[in-house]
């Protein structure tokens, strides 16, 4: 057999790529919306937030995904109330909303006994997924990428100009709720593959590459995409022979693409904009 | 829905009302008391007042941004909410407020105009895109329609954004600082499309800090400083007396004297300034002229 697919007589390996794959696809597309909207701290502050959620409906008998989720939302709503009755910055208030919900989380985590890893919530278990946790990720994936490229004309439009959004009469409010809870999902959706640090990177660095590589909207989404997906396979191929952390080489992988986007973009990498500004200096 | 290309024709009795308005905002500053001020369709007036006099609370307002915490305003009789659905009111952003390098092209922008009148989907019709072309071209804009919004001049920018505005239909059209960073042809080219709007029966509110264009094309002005100074035709109300009193210590002044040229026995003028382009009043025949 040729070492080189070795990986693909293991099942786990090709659940590993797969579950990857479409946790890492619609993160891609969320964080094209999440970088031209200047929320990239939000996905940050989300991905923390959830902790004390799972632990309380581990408590309560819900699914984790639930509390998750609703612990993300009470992360958000908390950050623009304090926004919004005291003269603290968002950006402020949200470090201090999400520090806050994870270290209430850690405290739970130590006094109650569940059996949820916090290494695994943490960085994640690809390899060691539950067909459970694969179906309820797959279900949560799903209606989330629905639901974003449903509206994704209207959350371009909010990302874009609210103003003019409003002005012809487009609930922004909503908008801002629809987003949120995008996030929130798929944060709960990648969490028990990828892990809340692997998440926040999933939900960046993607949307960042595809934007130093395109100017039209459509063009990011599907570069985006390609991007992670592509990094997703190779991050957990790679990791089989390196025998080393799975959420990390993906990661790495994102990175190193984002680097690359950065240095030979056609239009806004380094080397054009060197080449332009010689030119101009030349005539 | 109705896909009117001339939604002016049906409802003549176009007006905007602002009704003793005030807003408090959360943090108690009173960014506006008892605003009252009347346009009625087909008008160009100029909002005039320094920077912080509440001119963006009042389009904030006319736009349903704000509530106000007391007082009204109207369209043709109606809410500000009930007039958003009918995508009445369009709103042509400052330059600074828009994120140039968004990955939009100016056809995408254009067709935002249009969204008011698309289904869920915001899929465009054969007439939205007619609609968004003929803006274009109205503006000088179309064979641009492909390129990224950052990659067009001031004027051009302004000029998509005008275009949009024109795609909306909208029938009150506000326009926020139109000609900062715009050459002098392009202004010349938003005023007279203007003017067009005007006579098509629109209410056109331009904020402004340019007064020295203002009685070249605004036919009405409200004078704002925390409240409605003044309002009415730019003939009686924008005078040097009222000026003053508006802007306070704020603008350069100057008297010129012209009592020496051969043939007049006193003329005096007076050039009047904020940092653009000077207004010259003619104090002897009270005639405004562009500087």
């Amino acid at each position: 057999m040729n070492p080189l697919l070795a990986p693909f007589q293991y099942e786990f390996m090709i659940q590993a790529l797969l579950v990857g794959a479409l946790v890492g696809a619609v993160c891609a597309i969320l964080s094209c919306f999440l970088v031209l909207k200047g929320w990239s701290l939000m996905g940050d502050a989300v991905s923390h937030a959830v902790l004390p959620g799972i632990v309380l409906a581990y408590l309560i008998g819900l699914p984790l995904a639930v509390g998750a989720f609703f612990s993300g939302l009470l992360c958000a709503t908390a950050t623009g109330f304090i926004k919004d009755h005291s003269r603290v910055k968002e950006d402020t208030a949200m470090g201090i909303v999400f520090t806050g919900l994870f270290a209430f989380g850690l405290v739970l985590f130590t006094k109650i006994e569940t059996d949820v890893h916090l290494n695994h919530i943490l960085f994640g278990s690809l390899l060691g997924i539950s067909t459970e946790d694969m179906i309820q990720t797959a279900i949560v994936a799903g209606i989330t990428l629905v639901v974003v490229l449903l509206w994704r004309k209207d959350l371009l439009l909010f990302c874009f100009d609210p103003g003019h959004a409003r002005s012809i009469g487009l609930n922004t409010k909503r908008l801002y709720y629809i987003l949120l809870s995008l996030l929130a999902a798929t944060v709960v959706a990648s969490l028990q593959a990828v892990g809340i640090i692997l998440v926040i990177a999933m939900l960046i660095t993607p949307g960042c590459t595809a934007y130093l590589l395109t100017d039209r909207f459509h063009h990011m989404l599907g570069i985006a995409t390609g991007s992670a997906v592509l990094s997703c396979l190779s991050g957990v191929y790679i990791s089989y022979f390196l025998n080393g952390s799975t959420a990390g080489c993906i990661v790495l992988f994102q990175s190193m693409l984002f680097v690359l986007a950065m240095i030979f973009a056609p239009k806004h990498g380094l080397l054009v904009q060197h080449f332009l500004k010689a030119e101009k200096s030349a005539s | 829905m109705s896909r009117s290309t001339d939604p002016i024709s049906h409802n003549p009795t176009l007006r905007l009302d602002v009704h003793d308005v005030s807003v408090i905002y959360n943090n108690g500053h009173v960014a506006l008391r008892d605003a009252t001020f009347h346009l009625q369709s087909g008008t160009i007036c100029a909002l005039v007042g320094v920077n912080g006099s509440g001119k963006s609370t009042l389009f904030k307002a006319i736009m349903g941004f704000v509530t106000p915490t007391h007082g009204k305003v109207r369209i043709a009789g109606e809410t500000v909410q009930a007039v958003q659905k009918k995508n009445w009111v369009a709103y042509v952003p400052q330059s600074e407020e828009v994120d140039w390098s968004f990955p939009v092209s100016v056809w995408d922008v254009v067709l935002m105009g249009r969204y008011g009148y698309m289904n869920f989907l915001r899929i465009p019709s054969a007439a939205d895109k007619q609609i968004a072309a003929e803006s274009l071209k109205r503006v000088g804009m179309y064979d641009y329609r492909q390129r990224q919004i950052g990659e067009l001049s001031g004027g051009q920018k302004k000029r998509v954004f005008l275009a949009r505005a024109l795609a909306q239909h909208g029938r009150i059209i506000l326009l926020d600082e139109p000609f900062t960073g715009v050459d002098a042809k392009t202004e010349e080219a938003i005023i007279t499309l203007l003017r067009e709007l005007r006579q098509e029966g629109h209410i056109v509110l331009v904020s402004t800090h340019n007064l020295g264009s203002v009685p070249e094309f605004c036919d009405q002005v409200v004078l704002i400083n925390r409240t409605v100074l003044a309002y009415g035709p730019t003939r009686e109300v924008f005078t040097e007396k009222n000026l003053s009193h508006a802007f306070g210590g704020v603008l350069r002044h100057f008297k010129i004297d012209h009592t020496d040229q051969p043939g007049k026995a006193k003329h005096e003028m007076v050039m009047i300034s904020d940092d653009e382009r000077p207004l010259f009043l003619d104090t002897d025949e009270e005639n405004e002229k562009k500087g």
